[in-house]
């Protein structure tokens, strides 16, 4: 199950190397080799990180770093559009260093790095040992291996006049971190970006804009208001996000369209200049089909951010202890904010009995704790859709305002004090409720299904 | 220059080219126009079942004789074993009553019910019940009523009374008088735009049925009906049965609540537009295999018309082989050619069969249509399909001339 | 020495159970003008759709500039033909639709990119400046043939084919259309090939060869 999760990320990553084995014919050995090692140097890191900052701290990195790579793919783009504009302007003064070794291996090492944060991400968190850990190593380490020559293979069968600029190989990588990542809600960014764009967009309206927009104005005729109005609309922060994302690949793209042609006057017969000129163009053709799958790449990455294929939000339990009182302490703020209106599951265990158990928000801003299971299902639990929770084992949906009240299968309460910092909960009563509970729907057999 | 060869061969042959065009152009019409309202139908199907947003209609059991149900046990729904699955609810007490505004008099349905109460269940949370509830998508122009002799009216009602928000209407039934202002004018989309709507209280009085109600229809979250859910309770075993009773089927919530609501029989309301739902889905298979036989036909034409065509212009095509084209090239050129009279058909044709669909709706379906956004890339797209389907056999015609033959004649 | 542009040896080419052209050995050397005289229905045609790689041959060998046209695919063919042949017809053969310009264009057009100026240069050669933006229909036949043969000169072929291309014109057409050849011929370099039934057209190349139901029957070599 886990290892179909991870096909799409792995080979997205195939396909980078492939692009990089693209981007810098002639160094297949540096490219190769860095990329493998760039792989597992990032499953194995993320997994470290993942296991001395539990939490959202790592994502918060492997997601940072997605970032910064689009912004160093906008930052490139601009230039090397401006630059086609004939502007004789030497934007990196570095420009010799690009097409060195050196540089391969870092570019190459840094993305598999991404790339295999990414897939990292989507493995499964289990109890860390250090056998575990080689063994993920050794695992990582061989399937680098095998795909790495893969795409080794491929890029030999390839005709060497399918070339790829600098550019176009940036676009390519990033865009297939970013359409890898989009699929791991937590680390997708096309979201985030409308969300940013919709609510900047509101921020300037308001703040810059409502001193002289006051309704009255002399000046601000209503059907004018209708078009400040399309600023509030839904739409603002999805087609602002849309513009902001595809615009890099779009201009590496028109870049590459621009590029100057070889000058051919000097050449005196004219079928000859003619097919030196032909033969450039379709070079210039081949080097555009890279930047415009990438925008395709993009595309399905925003696509998968939109629709995203995980139908509930369902966190994988947090094992929780008590203090030697009995009591267990749930920060609100820290690596989980629980105030965020999402499900948030704990297990707990104790003596060989346990408990699973989550933290909810509710949208009228209360916070609830609840038992993982209703009063008359089988415990299959709970997962969070729109406005509703699901209980798994009947597929009802319960409106999320009235979770945290008993009765029909709604998840069972549990009592619980709320302090400033956090909620307190008593284990010995947590466990005994569970249990009550479970036993008396365990007699519930799988009828009629 | 693939562009000036396809620019002047559309001018000197404008005959082939606008028949080929025509043939693409009525496809994509009668394409648009057959999609266009087997879509509306189902949006319209679609709204028709959220109208009711409502799931679940209680009515008395008692058939004959015109019983009520009781106000006084409408709290008691918030308190079945599914109450957290019951999003809202509102009562009903209809009657017929005499109208009149301005000099105007028509018959018609007055309607009580609550707009937004405030419910108070001892136990429970206080929550608001009504129309405003349960039936988000009612337009209202104006605003809903407050004080107990105001009242909203259906949009068509409004039309025939002739009034507007701020106007009076005298409500007359059996003799008993009450004067409403009017606050606001709905539309639905339904039935409802034939009734005048004021709040229960007001409706009780006049009808003389104090604490009664005729109807109550009751939003439930539900689970989507499966093999399990459709077996009889009755025929169930005791732990079917309990699986069944704490499944949120519809029919598990209605039975829940026929149990608090004294002398009602509740019905779900899927049942009701199921029938519909099947004949509409049967007239949607219908549309599409019309549209498909449409679009099979209008490709046939453009292959008829571009094989002629491709006779005619065989000797250019040899020409074209013998001064060094390849097969590529030769493609591109009526291929884009057959693709440029495509995307204006397309266009036309939507334009067409927008208008069609208009028609169509309004002579046979009797109501106005509004075509959705998805309706012009599909009729660029079965354009582009016929274009393609149709140009395949005289491509592969142009591709076979031996231009020693040709050329030789 | 000069190297040989067209080697053939028991080149044969069969319609069926029609023979129209018996088992030929010639060998053309680059630059020459060759002439190909016969009635009608002698094989002279099918000799030069053979060598301009539009036709393919039933048996034999046939090697033009080098290249063996028996080994390539139809795309080849028809890229031997854009970069190494120019022909011209009996019938001008432009395309009805477009401007004298511009059928020179699409040769260009098919072997590489259009250039405007180029084709425009191209036709005020053969003395048609003032022509540019006629169509076929406009021109009398003897321009007509002058547009065919900028259009074939465009992509400076090695290889130029002639099918009887005075065959309908005058005889004043005829000599102003023959001496434009010669002409671009001294500039081009380029080895002509032309069938003709006309004696007096033939005496315009180097070498006439004589074909009659498909077997060459006799070879004249010109005294210049």
């Amino acid at each position: 199950m886990v290892a179909v999760k991870l096909i799409p990320h792995i080979l997205s990553w195939a396909g980078i190397v492939l692009v990089l084995l693209r981007g810098f014919p002639g160094r297949r050995s540096v490219v190769t080799l860095t990329s493998i090692s760039g792989f597992v140097i990032g499953v194995t890191g993320t997994f470290i990180l993942f296991r001395s900052y539990p939490g959202t701290i790592p994502f918060g990195i492997v997601k940072s770093a997605l970032g910064v790579s689009f912004l160093f793919l906008w930052g490139i783009s601009v230039a090397v559009i401006y630059r086609s504009t004939g502007r004789g302007v030497s934007i990196f003064r570095g420009e010799r260093l690009v097409n060195t070794s050196l540089c391969a291996g870092v570019v190459a090492c840094l993305a598999s790095m991404v790339a295999g944060a990414v897939c990292a991400c989507r493995l499964p968190a289990t109890d860390s040992t250090a056998l575990t850990f080689i063994l993920l190593a050794l695992a990582a380490g061989a399937l680098a291996y095998t795909l790495a020559y893969a795409a080794l293979a491929f890029d030999k069968l390839l005709s060497p006049s399918y070339t790829v600029t600098l550019t176009g190989m940036l676009v390519a990588v990033v865009a297939l971190l970013l359409c890898s990542s989009s699929s791991v809600l937590r680390l997708d960014l096309f979201s985030p970006l409308s969300m940013k764009v919709m609510k900047g967009v509101h921020d300037f309206v308001h703040q810059f804009m409502e001193s002289i927009l006051i309704p009255d104005h002399l000046f601000v005729r209503s059907y004018v208001w209708n078009y400040i109005g399309l600023l509030f609309g839904k739409e603002v922060g999805f087609w602002g996000g849309m513009v902001i994302w595809f615009t890099p690949a779009f201009l590496i793209a028109l870049a590459i369209r621009f590029e100057r042609l070889p000058s051919v006057a000097h050449i005196r017969q004219g079928a000859q200049r003619r097919t030196l000129l032909a033969a450039a163009i379709a070079k210039r053709r081949y080097r555009l089909v890279i930047p415009v799958l990438s925008v395709a790449v993009f595309a399905a990455a925003a696509y998968q951010s939109r629709f995203p294929s995980v139908e509930y939000w369902d966190p994988k339990p947090l094992p929780v202890t008590a203090s030697p009182a009995g009591e267990i302490f749930i920060p609100k703020k820290g690596e989980i904010d629980l105030e965020d209106g999402k499900l948030h599951k704990y297990l707990f265990k104790q003596g060989g009995r346990e408990a699973r158990f989550f933290v909810l928000m509710t949208p009228e801003g209360r916070l609830t704790v609840d038992l993982d299971a209703c009063a008359i299902c089988k415990p299959d639990g709970y997962g969070q859709a729109e406005g509703s929770v699901i209980c798994y084992y009947c597929k009802t949906l319960i409106p999320l305002d009235t979770v945290g009240k008993p009765g029909g299968c709604n998840p069972v309460p549990v009592a619980f004090t709320e302090k400033s910092d956090g909620v307190v909960i008593d284990g010995m009563a947590l466990i005994n409720s569970w249990g009550s509970t479970v036993q008396a729907t365990a007699r519930v057999k799988e009828g009629g299904k | 220059m693939l562009f000036r060869i396809l620019k002047n061969s559309f001018l000197k042959r404008p005959k082939a080219v606008f028949l080929v065009f025509l043939s693409i152009a009525m496809g994509a019409a009668v394409a648009t126009a057959f999609l266009g309202i087997a879509g509306e139908v189902s949006h319209k199907m679609a709204l028709e079942l959220r109208s009711y947003g409502a799931n679940i209609l209680l009515e008395p059991s008692a058939v004959e004789g015109g019983g009520f149900l009781r106000e006084e046990d409408l709290p008691k729904i918030k308190t079945v074993f599914w109450k957290y699955n019951i999003t809202g609810f509102t009562p009903y007490l209809f009657g017929i009553a005499e109208f009149s505004a301005g000099g105007k008099k028509e018959r018609g349905v007055v309607s009580g019910t609550w707009f937004a109460r405030q419910l108070e269940v001892p136990g429970e949370d206080p929550s608001v019940q009504g129309i405003k509830g349960i039936a988000p998508w009612w337009e209202v122009e104006g605003r809903w009523p407050e004080a107990a002799d105001e009242s909203i009216v259906g949009a068509a009602l409004a039309k025939r009374l002739n009034v507007v928000p701020g106007g009076d209407v005298t409500t007359t039934v059996r003799g008993r008088t009450q004067q409403l202002r009017i606050v606001g004018v709905v539309t639905t989309g339904g039935y409802e735009e034939e009734q005048l709507f004021a709040p229960l209280v007001t409706v009780q009085s006049l009808l003389q049925q104090q604490g009664k109600i005729s109807r109550v229809l009751v939003s439930a979250l539900t689970v989507p009906m499966d093999d399990f859910g459709k077996k009889d309770p009755a025929t169930m075993s005791k732990d079917e049965y309990e699986k069944w009773y704490c499944t949120a089927y519809v029919t598990s919530v209605a039975k829940n609540v026929e149990e608090v609501m004294a002398g009602s029989r509740a019905k779900p309301i899927w049942q009701i537009a199921s029938a519909e739902g099947a004949l509409l889905k049967k007239l949607n298979s219908v549309m599409l295999l019309l549209t498909v036989l449409a679009l099979g036909a209008s490709a046939t034409a453009v292959s008829t018309s571009l094989m002629a065509s491709m006779a005619e212009r065989s000797p250019e095509i040899a020409l074209m082989k013998a001064v060094g084209a390849d097969r590529l090239q030769i493609s591109a050129i009526f291929v884009g050619e057959t693709l440029i009279i495509s995307v204006a058909g397309g266009i036309v044709g939507y334009l067409l069969g927008d208008q069609l669909a208009g028609i169509i709706s309004r002579t046979v379906f009797n109501s106005p249509i509004s075509s959705p956004l998805w309706l012009f890339p599909t009729a660029i797209i079965s354009a582009f399909a016929v274009a393609i389907a149709g140009s395949v056999a005289p491509l592969r015609r142009a591709l076979l001339i031996e231009p020693v033959r040709v050329l030789k004649g | 020495m000069v190297s040989a542009i067209i080697e053939t040896s028991g080149l044969t080419r069969n319609y069926g159970d029609i023979c129209a052209l018996k088992p030929i050995d010639l060998i053309v050397p680059e630059g020459e003008w060759l002439s190909v005289m016969g009635h009608s229905g002698s094989g002279k045609s099918t000799l030069m759709n053979l060598v301009g790689g539009l036709d393919r041959p039933s048996n034999g060998s046939l090697r033009v500039g080098g290249e063996d046209l028996l080994a390539l695919s139809e795309d080849g063919l028809a890229r031997f033909r854009r970069e190494f042949v120019g022909i011209i017809f009996q019938q001008h053969h432009l395309v009805p639709y477009l401007t004298a310009v511009e059928n020179v264009m699409l040769a260009q057009y098919f072997h590489s990119v259009p250039d405007e100026a180029e084709a425009r240069s191209a036709l005020e050669r053969v003395g048609l400046g003032h022509r540019l933006k006629n169509r076929p229909g406009e021109l009398s036949g003897g321009e007509q043939q002058r547009v065919c043969i900028a259009r074939a000169i465009i992509n400076s072929p090695k290889l130029l084919l002639g099918d009887e291309p005075t065959g309908n014109l005058d005889h004043k057409s005829t000599v102003m259309v023959m001496e434009l050849l010669k002409e671009l011929r001294a500039e081009e370099r380029f080895t002509v090939i032309m069938v003709t039934h006309n004696q007096e057209v033939a005496a315009w190349g180097d070498r006439t060869i004589y074909l009659d139901d498909g077997v060459l029957v006799r070879e004249e070599r010109m005294k210049s």
